[in-house]
């Protein structure tokens, strides 16, 4: 479906902004749900997630003692922008993205990975040792999934023959789900997004019984409330993006809104079946199955194609 | 944090969120990997064997009921053994009958509890919410018997407080049925479960000359394949009559105390069903003089968490002259200490459940340390001094 708005009302309503930010939330309330009714809990009402984004906005928010003030006061802001950045190359919703280039995939992928990176920063510019602990974890978690979340969203990139994300998702929604076509690549990819996402298992830099709240730990008030947003706006672009890819792409709203939330449904799933990994069982895991896994779908993927053109 | 700078210390406790009563461990760590630990307790001391002393026999049972939160009901038959030894009575078959079977249902109730609180340590929670709604079942059956949860007050000085029904034995082995069938599967995610195997086997791994070596009890001990426990090495109750098997595991790791606590579950599961089968008939109490004759005794039990030692001396008097407890934690925490050496950082917390830690129960007096120094002695002269310089 495609949808033309003017610039400003693209970058602050729809898809940008506010849709983004209500959507993220909305995905975070289900996602908690989910789990919550998966543990035998009641879990959140529905307006929680809004409600503890404007009771953070509107606490004190505590400056601790070492820190780099310019440093701690951007990395939030910079950890958000970055997120709804991504959030205009992909088909939210089911529209066109509001913005489309050749090689915006890797510009979605990176905005993302910068949001993560600033939570590293974070963490690593205060002197709480918890914090300091948490950054490392962050970062070191990012080393291990990325190549392999990035290698499993080539595999639809290569089959379409393009990296710009519209195009993949109109080439997903013509031919055979991926997922079934690149059975190996989606689940690299939906481990990826969880170990994106630090769900659990992969929750070892925010481990609360080891570290407090990892490299959030001195975040308060506004700080917390940004880059809280910022992870819930990462749920929902990871989620449409691994939908569009691998579950038939993405063009209409109901398609949307089914197929995220059925992806939601797996992931609040693997999030109660496990127990936490430590950080170098998640690197282990990662290089030795993850990576792995995904280059041997890159090879099928390559070796099918030339294969193809020869006969 | 140590004089030494060079050392990166992770404090956990006395406030942090793996632990639910406070304490204070420290960490030294290089990366992720533990290089050093040490323990200071003693935030949580109350008093209570000063307080004690200045309370009748018959008030000070329920005092030493409050002294655990979960193994409450051990603590007061620690406590009336010793002081119906002291007294020179015979209690009544029937009533130890029914104190066994409470200490055994409490058993469940706290390695429930702790399977909860150890999964939930290492990131499980799914485990720990499912473990804690069926251990409702057995808190349920607890409040049947004495129209309370926690603090049952079964115990009377020569005797039980509460009877078991017919229709109560009745709903006692409906109730045991569910928690039987329930652990089964518990066991089947501790021993099946990859991540949960993996984040326990071969953590913390204590051999039998080593936890006999630092003097560890309980299942800690058990788990590590020392055979100790005090309801068969020195029955009281009627343990001689129904005798428990000692649950023992090989490996001495967190997975063979995951093991070893599901096994007892087992075991007190079939000792209770013997015991409601078998109920000795007879009387519920018999009568404890007020003043108990001078003497001294000591009362051991087994805890949940292992050896549960009471001394307690009489002058002849309406009070005690002295109760000293020494609760099975205390005795496991150079386990932690010595174990957690060259282990990762994300395995504390579970090796600190793994004893199954019951900080407020055993603080029983404080040392101050102050840099370098040992604990120091003041004289009264001293003391008052500094309290005058402090407040003025």
């Amino acid at each position: 479906m495609n949808l033309s708005l003017p610039p400003i009302l693209a970058l602050l309503v729809f898809p940008g902004g506010l849709f983004l930010i209500a959507g993220g939330l909305i995905y975070q309330w289900a996602d908690r749900k989910l789990v919550a009714r998966f543990q035998n809990r009641i879990g959140p009402r529905f307006i929680q997630p809004l409600a503890d984004t404007l009771k953070l906005l509107a606490k004190e928010e505590i400056t601790p003692v070492g820190v780099h003030k310019g440093l701690f006061f951007a990395l939030p802001a910079i950890a958000l922008a970055a997120a709804l950045t991504a959030g205009l190359y992909i088909p939210l919703f089911g529209f066109q993205p509001a913005s489309s280039f050749r090689g915006d995939l890797i510009i979605a992928l990176y905005a993302l990975s910068v949001l993560t990176l600033t939570m590293g920063v974070a963490g690593a510019n205060t002197i709480s040792r918890f914090s300091l602990v948490g950054a490392t974890r962050t970062l070191t978690q990012l080393f291990s999934y990325e190549a392999p979340f990035l290698l499993s969203l080539l595999g639809p990139a290569i089959a379409a023959g393009t990296w710009q994300i519209s195009e993949i998702n109109t080439y997903a929604g013509q031919n055979l789900w991926l997922m079934i076509a690149q059975p190996i690549g989606f689940v690299v990819a939906m481990i990826g997004l969880m170990g994106k996402l630090e769900l659990p298992p992969f929750d070892a830099p925010e481990a609360e019984t080891e570290i407090v709240a990892g490299a959030m730990t001195e975040y308060s008030g506004r700080g917390f409330a940004l880059f809280r947003l910022g992870k819930d706006v990462e749920l929902i672009i990871g989620l449409t993006l691994v939908s569009a890819f691998y579950l038939g792409g993405l063009a209409n709203p109901l398609e949307f809104v089914f197929k995220t939330l059925a992806l939601l449904l797996v992931l609040a799933l693997l999030q109660t079946a496990f127990a936490r990994l430590r950080i170098d069982q998640t690197v282990g895991l990662w290089w030795r199955a993850g990576a792995l896994l995904a280059v041997v779908q890159l090879i099928a993927i390559v070796l099918g194609r030339n294969l193809g053109s020869i006969f | 944090m140590a004089a030494d700078t060079n050392k990166f210390v992770i404090p956990i406790g006395p406030q942090h969120p793996a632990l639910k009563e406070p304490a204070n461990f420290e960490f030294w760590v290089d990366g992720e990997i533990v290089t050093g630990a040490s323990v200071r307790l003693g935030y949580v001391h109350r008093g209570i064997e000063k307080g004690a002393e200045a309370r009748t026999w018959t008030q000070n049972l329920y005092l030493m009921e409050r002294i655990c939160g979960i193994c409450s009901h051990v603590h007061a038959t620690a406590y009336t053994l010793g002081v119906e030894k002291l007294a020179g009575v015979k209690v009544p078959q029937r009533a130890n009958a029914i104190r066994q079977l409470m200490a055994e249902l409490e058993r469940i109730h706290s390695h429930m509890l702790w399977l909860g609180v150890a999964a939930h340590e290492g990131g499980f929670d799914t485990l720990f919410m499912y473990s804690w709604r069926d251990r409702e079942t057995v808190m349920d059956l607890l409040e049947k018997i004495s129209g309370n949860k926690v603090h049952y007050s079964a115990n009377l000085l020569g005797g039980v407080k509460f009877d078991i029904t017919s229709e109560l034995a009745a709903e006692i082995h409906k109730g045991l049925d569910f928690l039987e069938e329930r652990n089964h599967f518990y066991m089947k995610v501790v021993t099946t479960d990859e991540t949960f195997i993996g984040r326990t086997q071969d953590i913390g791994t204590m051999t039998t000359e080593k936890a006999e070596f630092l003097g560890a009890i309980g299942p800690t001990a058990r788990a590590s394949g020392v055979a100790r426990d005090i309801r068969v090495d020195a029955p009281y109750l009627i343990y001689d009559q129904f005798p428990v098997k000692v649950m023992t595991h090989t490996s001495g790791d967190l997975h063979g105390r995951f093991i070893v606590r599901i096994n007892e579950t087992f075991e007190s599961i079939r000792i209770i069903r013997e015991i409601l089968d078998h109920m000795p008939q007879g009387e519920l109490t018999t009568r404890v003089p007020r003043r108990i004759p001078a003497g001294e005794v000591v009362s051991r039990v087994e805890a949940p968490r292992g050896e549960l030692l009471y001394f307690i001396a009489s002058n002849g008097s309406e009070k005690p002259e002295r109760v000293k407890v020494r609760t099975p934690s205390l005795c496991n925490w150079s386990t932690v200490l010595s174990l957690a050496i060259g282990l990762k950082l994300a395995d504390m917390p579970m090796l600190l459940s793994g004893i199954d830690p019951c900080f407020s129960c055993n603080d029983r007096s404080i040392s101050l340390k102050r840099g370098q120094q040992g604990p120091q002695v003041w004289s009264w002269e001293k003391l008052r001094q500094y309290g005058i310089e402090y407040y003025r």
